[in-house]
């Protein structure tokens, strides 16, 4: 069912019929001709009872359209009032003529003028007041019944009453005129408020931006185009005048003494020293803003808008810092660990093969000793390097994830296969359940975690001691637990031996394994942990979640 | 009496060089060097080498290129030297026509194995062998049927076409994509894994403990390989 189909409500119809507006100028001086027979409005007004006129007054664009003047209204309610206070006032007067004096008389009618003029604007006040005059003459200031007056003290009387009429009218005026003010600066503080709360949340120059955009785009209802050099998407290059506002910190365009006649007007986006970036308003009369009344607005939102992006850029400049420093402590650390631990093996290597060119060991079993050193300790570096160009390729954010579906099973073989000759002190036992499912991953970095893992085990276990690998699927992901009956790992540890080059005491390695088992797992998007194994040592854990179904594959006959 | 078998090694890095030109001095090879990929090509034609090692990290060609250009006109094998982490180039170098691959660093005993195996099959071409013994498995091509320790062994037609296609190629690496062109003819997307899935089930059913396997054994990123088989004599 549509709406359309609906059939029109009256009073829907006729609420929009009442808003028909009645525009005038009334900028312009008015002739006395006018002023005499009341404006446009006024007659239309007067002759439309029914209908609600807005006069909207000021030359067009003397105001930004968007802050929409409030309609000031002469409705019939005004002079509805003024009818019925000059009528009451009348009235009450002549019905209370034998006990009131004529003084007394009057004072009701200033006691309407006062009435209407604090209700209403200057003019109906005014007006009241003229009636009354008129009336009081007519009826209660003899001779009765007509406008003479016999005694000339009654014109003070007349001109008290015109003159109370003008002041309080002009009072109430004013006090109307303040709470318009009031509610502008309302209106500009709301602004503002909701702008520097806006901008207090965003965290980077993105953010700033959309904020500063959408609130400058209510409060001056024009279109607005941020330049941010450096920031990708804005090129102030392609707007020389933006270049010149970026340049030399002054607004420029309409209302401003640079480029009067250009279409925006451009603001510089600055706090203190060079302008982070430039505003551009665009907008029907946007010289308009930088007149008294709206400058000060604009100027507010526009310098708010700098400080956030400042805080902004100088907050990512402090992480940049920070992250440097941290890079920093990681050469450092990165230089230590090299000498030392890619300095032994190469110590040992180079003694051993040195010695065996010396010709002078003779006994074969030695000579296949220092041959066996050499071997096993260029192994040991062979490691190292590939734990460190690893920790590179993780750390450098360049570690693609190739997830394919594949068996566990496969990348456990491997690992077994590879850490053959450092395993003869184990035992490694595989428990996988028969219906663990495919898991999508990389298997070439899923066997570097492995590897690592299995070496650490193997590093803390007792020689001839088990390490367990076991795998169980849970709902959406599988869980790979390597489990050794060390020393396990102290709880305060537990977060921190993840970390680069963090080891517990002087074991072997440099404390890239687990980094590296973090990042790869973490590229995955799975987690990692240790924890107490019941029964003592540790179990090392890791997840690998499983998105979306594994491929099906046609089911074979056995032949 | 033949010629010993002659190598043709192309290799930039003279302290590589010269351990191969130390580890091969001790065995029944002739070996000839080249520095440059331009050297090696003309070496490779002048020559005729029973086999070519080939390093992928040549500074002054691409050694995925220069395979498939000698495979334009000859057969020589080639096994292609690179360092671990660069899988893909060795698949590459494999599928463009490189018979086998090793890791640096690599021990004497698996080059000089890559190297037997490599002439084995340069040699062997054109009667394949009627039955492949690798330890306790049995396949025989001829009657299709595979034993391990003298128990037949039931596999389905894809778990039998991939085993014959490892068989025949024995000791040598065959890529993901060579067996899948081999069991299914053509490649698709799923294919690797699938390959892997029946990967898993022959193991099953050939290794004694599938968890670590002997007799088939994974080369990460790139394929699998037969175990060698057992020579003749």
């Amino acid at each position: 069912m549509h709406l359309t189909d609906r059939r029109p409500d009256p009073d829907e119809l006729l609420a929009r019929v009442k808003q028909a507006e009645a525009r005038e100028q009334t900028g312009r001086r008015r002739g006395w001709w006018e002023r005499f027979r009341g404006s446009l409005a006024e007659t239309l007004v007067g002759r439309n009872p029914g209908i609600e006129i807005s006069v909207t007054t000021g030359t067009p664009g003397d105001r930004p359209p968007a802050r929409r003047q409030r309609p000031r209204t002469v409705a019939p309610p005004a002079y509805g009032l003024i009818l019925g206070v000059i009528a009451g006032a009348t009235g009450l007067g002549f019905a209370l003529r034998r006990v009131l004096s004529t003084a007394d008389v009057a004072m009701l009618y200033l006691l309407g003028v006062v009435i209407v003029g604090s209700r209403s604007r200057t003019r109906p006040a005014v007006i009241v007041a003229v009636l009354s005059i008129a009336l009081f003459d007519f009826i209660f200031v003899p001779p009765y019944y007509t406008f003479a007056v016999s005694d000339a003290s009654y014109l003070l009387t007349f001109a008290m009453m015109l003159g109370i009429g003008i002041v309080v009218a002009r009072l109430t005026g004013r006090i109307g005129e303040d709470a318009d003010r009031l509610r502008e600066r309302e209106r500009e503080t709301a602004a503002a408020y909701a702008l520097s709360r806006d901008i207090s949340q965003a965290a980077d120059v993105a953010g700033i931006e959309a904020a500063t955009r959408k609130h400058l785009e209510w409060a001056v209802a024009g279109t607005i185009d941020i330049f941010l050099p450096g920031q990708p998407g804005h090129l102030p290059e392609s707007d020389p005048v933006a270049t010149w506002v970026l340049d030399n910190g002054k607004p420029a365009g309409p209302g401003t003494d640079t480029r009067p006649s250009q279409d925006g007007l451009y603001l510089p986006l600055a706090t203190t020293g060079r302008p982070l970036g430039v505003v551009r308003i665009s907008r029907p009369d946007a010289g308009q803003l930088m007149d008294t009344v709206h400058r000060s607005l604009v100027e507010a939102l526009v310098a708010q808008a700098a400080l956030g992006l400042e805080r902004v850029i100088l907050s990512a400049r402090n992480e940049s810092s920070r992250i440097e420093v941290e890079a920093e402590r990681l050469r450092t650390s990165l230089l230590s660990s090299l000498s030392h631990d890619l300095r032994t093996p190469l110590a040992s290597i180079e003694g051993a093969a040195s010695s065996l060119l010396d010709g002078s060991t003779r006994p074969a079993e030695m000579r296949d000793e220092l041959a066996h050193t050499i071997v096993d300790e260029s192994r040991r570096m062979n490691r190292l390097v590939g734990n460190l160009l690893e920790m590179v390729r993780v750390q450098s954010g360049s570690l693609a994830v190739q997830k394919e579906w594949q068996p566990l099973e496969e990348v456990i073989g491997i690992v077994l296969l590879r850490l053959d000759d450092r395993l003869t002190d184990f035992k490694v036992s595989v428990g996988l359940p028969g219906t663990l499912p495919l898991v999508p991953m990389d298997g070439l970095l899923i066997e570097q975690v492995l590897i690592n893992l299995v070496e650490n085990a193997a590093k803390y276990a007792r020689e001839g001691a088990t390490i367990d690998i076991s795998a169980d699927a849970q709902d959406d992901s599988v869980v790979v637990s390597i489990a050794d009956r060390g020393p396990g790992v102290p709880a305060a540890e537990r977060e921190r031996i993840f970390e680069k080059f963090y080891r517990i005491g002087s074991g072997g390695g440099i404390g890239l394994g687990l980094a590296i088992c973090r990042g790869i797992i973490q590229a995955h998007g799975g987690r990692i942990w240790t924890e107490d194994r019941p029964g003592g040592g540790a179990v090392f854990r890791f997840t690998l979640p499983i998105d979306g179904p594994a491929p099906a594959l046609p089911k074979e006959e056995e032949s | 009496m033949a010629a010993d078998p002659l190598i043709l090694l192309i290799e930039d890095e003279a302290p590589m060089r010269r351990f191969l030109r130390a580890a091969l001095g001790t065995h029944p090879y002739r070996l000839i060097e080249a520095e440059t990929m331009r050297a090696g090509l003309a070496m490779a034609a002048s020559h005729a080498p029973d086999v070519i090692l080939l390093d992928l990290g040549l500074p002054d060609a691409d050694g995925i290129d220069a395979t498939a250009r000698i495979r334009e006109w000859s057969t020589i094998p080639i096994i292609v030297l690179s360092a671990r982490g660069r899988e893909g180039d060795k698949v590459a170098a494999l599928d463009a026509g490189a018979d086998d691959y090793l890791t640096k660093p690599f021990s004497v005993g698996e080059l000089l194995a890559r190297i037997r195996v490599a002439l084995r099959h340069a040699t062997a071409t054109g009667k394949p062998d009627p039955a492949v013994v690798v330890g306790p498995l049995r396949i025989d091509l001829g009657s299709r049927i595979v034993t391990v320790n003298g128990a037949e062994v039931h596999l389905t037609p894809t778990e039998y076409k991939l085993l014959a296609a490892l068989a025949r190629f024995a000791g040598r690496v065959m890529t993901h994509r060579q067996l899948v062109k081999e069991v299914w003819g053509r490649h698709t997307i799923t294919a690797t894994q699938a390959l892997r899935v029946h990967m898993n089930q022959i193991r099953h059913k050939i290794e004694a403990d599938p968890a670590r396997p002997t007799l088939i054994t994974t080369e990460p990123g790139v394929g699998y390989r037969m175990k060698e088989p057992q020579s003749d004599q």
